[in-house]
């Protein structure tokens, strides 16, 4: 028979000075982990929610990105008409050939400066990617050198306010409005007519080609047909695919947070001991008592168990409602996989904090195993005498 | 019985809680001086005589932009310049090398970098056999070492940023650089294979002295100004130092963390002071009933917490001095860090956060124990 | 009128003990009878033992020999397991200390025997109820001891050690801690739990005006019974 949950939970709420150092040790390693976590989860769900899941990328075969990706205008002729490509009402191969570009800009704030990833796109390569609409000004004009950049970028770099221009070499490029890429990678991309890309940063390669395949089948004929082709060596995947793999950056992060966490836990479980301890030592005569009234040892070591545990629970969601605070928080940090700046969010999921509060309670319940075991080592009459 | 006899009899009365206690504060220092030694590699770049002396010169758009091979004529003319060199950076995966290769693939004109790899030492004969073939490399120690190489074994590399593969064979092997990783090759060999393109990464220049690199970099950056292809010329050091601020936050985010673990290890001391006193207090009770005075007693305990912390410190920094000392760190994290040195400084820092968290952990108990009367600590029971 | 039964039967009881590297008699080959409804006070000076016979009746230590029968349980037999249910349902404790939970409220506090049984949340609360009352303190129910006097505690304990309904009730110096007036309560109310509700009450005190509220008197003296 187990002793009643309210005298664990009210002796862990009745001590509160003395507890005071678990909870927040507690609440400090948790909040660690949830933040570092929740980094590296902004970070992947910006990638993992990019891409039109009809759209095919093409790239050269061995390139791991596409800004580093260099395939032909020989390329996009072989290509075009294959059937597996969808056509549009006036019977051209729906298919954009896109030319990546990174930009050494300055920050806000002699922020110091940072690659910016700029896309030459064309109309249709706008058409295949609907996430990405304008959220002030316009669209660029083609055979101007005006360029869109990311709402969240602008943020971030000096002189990308609507209507201001910035230098990059000896080209002045016009900014003539702002978009949004709806949580996804485009929110870190600055995009521009593609042929005055060309010609200002002398490409006469394409970086990628993105095309809509006629449906899913014919999709993975397509990627086949790429794939088993020597000549082209071209390498085609899912768009979403593409961007679902780009783990460079959040996987160390991840790997980070779960490290700190671990370390960090042994201070905690430490307060936690100690604070157990304590509380072990004052109730004495009251866990004798309570063995004598006929409660078990085992009675005795899950209340305590229990007291122990929500102790680092409350720990663990004062930790989670501190890292809370910075959910949606939009920073940014430079991209392994492109070498550019990305913009993402702070994301704190549900998932995460959950996590969180189960790790807290490990902890707690780590730390009070050994004083719940000494107090029900106690022999019955010892616990009576003391005074 | 001495006194430090009874206080060392005490700290081992339960030695299970001083082994776990002494490994928290060990391994949470430990931790402290690696991220400490860590940020310290990571923000102060390689750098050996002759970077100071050399500059890197690059497209002002970004460092992914090309460079007309014709800029050449233009830099050599450059007064304060005694060699120039193109620099590609080619990147490319080594073949057997899963999903990155630690170490760098760099294409140069060999006959143009004597000067600028003046502390590659190299025998005469090698660097010749390097020059004279036009699909040759010369390799750092390191990598041999790393992958048991020798000379006349061939290399390949998939291209990662540029879109053709490379053969190289080793024509020598260099060491005595501060980065004796590096893979480098002809410029030529890579222009026949992209087609003569007529473009190269970045270009490499030495300075004739020091003092002038500054003066040096701005006639760089005067002469191609308005051109088709403007540059940004910086010192190895601005170059490398250019990096890292990329990385925007390395240096809160390390300190951070740093702070977060010293908060831990701050709990764990104080919270093991706790116990070992609790523990004890019928024992200072009594101490204090005999007459022994405030100022004794806080001794006894100054002195355990001293000592918890001093020996966590010893194992934890002393430990991670012996760890980098003989670990061979470059192999371990497959070239991230070549080096790992653990400085006299930071082992001072290690032991002075040592000592201070012995001293603050010794507070709280020796209040409680200056605050209970001699009857009340009497009545505790043990 | 029928003999009353023996509800304690000790025979030839002897507990000694190692104290780091001497050996300490507790108790001296002790042989005892105690019927029901008596009430007995075990008198005697510190370290004489009686705690320690007390503590034998009532299941909480185990002698070095001899045996100890309460209503035909020989409880030097038992097992801790066995033990622990044999007390709860078997003797109600007072302690001179009180040893109220202080995170529970009086009634809680009385309640806590009873979360051992199978009875229900009803059926509890009805005999918390009548145990509170019994001791004149229901209306004081839901307060917690920190907010009772010292002796609404002892007598909230009292009611605790009742609530079960145990044939025995063993008290070790249950007045130490109360001032007078107290003390008084707290022992008539012992003495009505043995002439009214016919309990076996054992008390140990070294008080003879305590003891006078017995019906009989045993005295122990190095662990030995001396009158």
């Amino acid at each position: 028979m187990a002793l009643p949950i309210r005298y664990s939970l009210r002796n862990a709420l009745v001590r509160w000075r003395s507890t005071i150092a678990t909870v927040l040790g507690v609440a400090l390693v948790v909040f660690v982990f949830v933040l570092l976590q929740s980094l590296a989860t902004g970070i992947e769900k910006s990638s993992g929610n990019t891409g039109d899941p009809r759209n095919i990328m093409v790239m050269r075969k061995g390139s791991t990105a596409e800004s580093t990706s260099l395939i032909s205008r020989q390329n996009l002729q072989d290509i075009r008409y294959f059937p597996e490509i969808a056509r549009n009402a006036a019977g051209e191969p729906v298919i954009s050939a896109d030319v990546l570009v990174l930009v050494n800009l300055p920050r806000r704030n002699h922020g110091g400066e940072a690659n910016v990833l700029l896309r030459g796109v064309t109309p249709r390569g706008k058409e295949l990617r609907s996430q990405v609409h304008l959220v002030a000004g316009r669209w660029f004009e083609p055979g101007k050198r005006e360029v869109v950049v990311s709402a969240k970028l602008a943020k971030r770099f000096a002189n990308f306010d609507v209507g201001q221009s910035f230098k990059s070499g000896s080209t002045t490029l016009t900014v003539v409005g702002w978009l949004a890429g709806g949580g996804s990678a485009f929110d870190s991309e600055c995009w521009l007519d593609a042929d005055e890309c060309r010609a200002i940063f002398e490409r006469d390669m394409y970086s990628s080609f993105l095309i809509r395949a006629v449906d899913d089948a014919a999709g993975e004929k397509f990627i086949q047909r790429i794939e088993a082709d020597r000549r082209f060596k071209l390498k085609a995947e899912l768009e979403v695919e593409y961007y679902r793999k780009q783990t460079m950056t959040a996987a160390p992060i991840k790997w980070l947070g779960n490290f700190l966490a671990v370390t960090m836990s042994i201070g905690a479980v430490f307060a936690a001991m100690n604070t157990m301890y304590a509380a072990v030592g004052a109730r004495t005569r009251e866990i004798g008592t309570l063995r004598v009234l006929g409660f078990r040892r085992r009675a005795v070591i899950v209340a305590l168990l229990l007291e122990g545990g929500f102790l680092a629970l409350l720990g663990g969601l004062l930790g989670c409602a501190v890292a809370f605070y910075w959910n949606g928080y939009t920073t940014a940090t430079m991209g392994m996989d492109t070498f550019s700046e990305i913009v993402f969010e702070f994301s704190v999921t549900p998932m995460l904090v959950a996590k969180g509060l189960i790790f807290a309670v490990v902890v707690g319940l780590v730390g009070t195993a050994l004083p719940a075991v000494r107090a029900a080592r106690l022999p019955v009459i010892a616990a009576l005498k003391s005074l | 019985m001495n006194l430090p006899g009874f206080i060392i009899r005490n700290a081992f009365r339960n030695k299970r809680r001083l082994a776990l206690s002494v490994s928290s504060v060990a391994a949470s220092l430990f931790l402290l001086i690696t991220l400490q030694v860590a940020l310290r590699e990571l923000t102060n770049p390689i750098s050996d005589e002759g970077s100071s002396l050399r500059i890197i010169v690059r497209n002002k758009v970004s460092l992914a932009q090309p460079l007309p091979a014709r800029q050449l004529q233009t830099l050599e003319r450059i007064p304060g310049i005694v060699a120039v060199s193109p620099f590609s950076f080619y990147g490319g995966l080594y073949k057997g090398d899963e999903k990155f290769t630690s170490f760098a693939q760099f294409a140069v004109d060999p006959a143009r970098t004597q000067l600028l790899l003046a502390d590659a030492k190299i025998s005469k004969a090698q660097t010749e056999a390097w020059i004279a073939d036009q699909t040759s490399c010369i390799v750092g120690r390191m990598t041999t070492d790393r992958y048991g190489l020798k000379i006349g074994d061939r290399m390949q590399f998939t291209g990662q940023i540029y879109p053709c593969d490379l053969e190289l064979k080793i024509a020598g092997i260099y060491h005595g650089t501060a980065d004796d990783r590096n893979v480098i090759f002809h410029q030529k060999y890579l222009d026949e294979l992209l087609g003569n393109p007529g473009t190269v990464g970045t270009w490499w220049v030495r300075a004739a002295f020091a003092a002038e690199v500054p003066l040096v970099t701005e006639r760089i950056n005067r002469a191609f100004a308005n051109t088709s292809a403007e540059v940004r010329a910086e010192s190895e050091r601005a170059f490398v130092l250019g990096f890292v601020s990329m990385w925007a936050n390395i240096k809160t985010l390390i300190g951070g963390i740093s702070i977060v673990v010293i908060f831990a290890l701050l709990l764990v001391t104080v919270s093991t002071m706790s116990m070992a006193i609790r523990e004890r207090f019928r024992e200072l009770a009594i101490l204090k009933a005999l007459g022994f005075r405030r100022r004794e007693l806080f001794a006894f305990i100054l002195a355990e917490s001293f000592g918890l912390a001093m020996g966590g410190a010893i194992f934890g920094a002393g430990g991670a001095w012996v760890v980098y000392h003989l670990l061979n760190i470059q192999k371990l994290t497959s070239g991230l860090f070549i080096r790992f040195e653990v400085t006299p400084r930071m082992m001072g820092l290690a032991f002075s956060v040592a000592a201070l968290l012995g001293v603050l952990a010794a507070i709280a108990p020796m209040l409680t124990v200056a605050r209970t009367s001699v009857v009340q600590g009497l009545k505790t029971l043990d | 009128m029928a003999a009353p039964e023996n509800i304690v039967t000790i025979r030839n009881l002897s507990k000694v003990y190692a104290q780091g590297e001497i050996q300490v008699t507790a108790l001296d080959n002790i042989s005892l009878d105690l019927a029901a409804g008596e009430f007995l006070a075990l008198m005697g000076p510190s370290g004489s033992g009686k705690s320690t016979l007390l503590h034998i009746i009532a299941g909480i230590d185990r002698p070095t020999s001899g045996e100890c029968l309460v209503q035909g349980v020989d409880v030097t037999k038992l097992n801790e397991s066995q033990l622990a249910d044999w007390r709860n349902q078997n003797v109600g404790f007072v302690f001179q200390t009180f040893n109220l939970i202080p995170v529970l409220t009086a009634f809680e506090n009385v309640e806590l025997p009873l979360l051992l049984t199978r009875l229900g949340r009803a059926q509890r609360r009805r005999q918390v109820q009548a145990a509170l009352e019994l001791v004149g303190l229901a209306d004081r129910a839901h307060h917690l001891p920190k907010q009772l006097s010292g002796g609404q505690e002892q007598r909230a304990a009292i009611a605790r050690a009742l609530v079960t309904d145990p044939q025995i009730v063993v008290a070790d110096e249950p007045t130490g801690n109360l001032d007078s007036h107290s003390a008084q309560d707290v022992l008539g109310i012992l003495q009505s739990l043995s002439r009214q509700a016919g309990k076996t009450v054992i008390l140990v005190t070294h008080d003879p005006k305590a003891a006078a509220f017995g019906s009989r008197s045993i005295h122990l003296e190095k662990g030995e019974l001396t009158r």
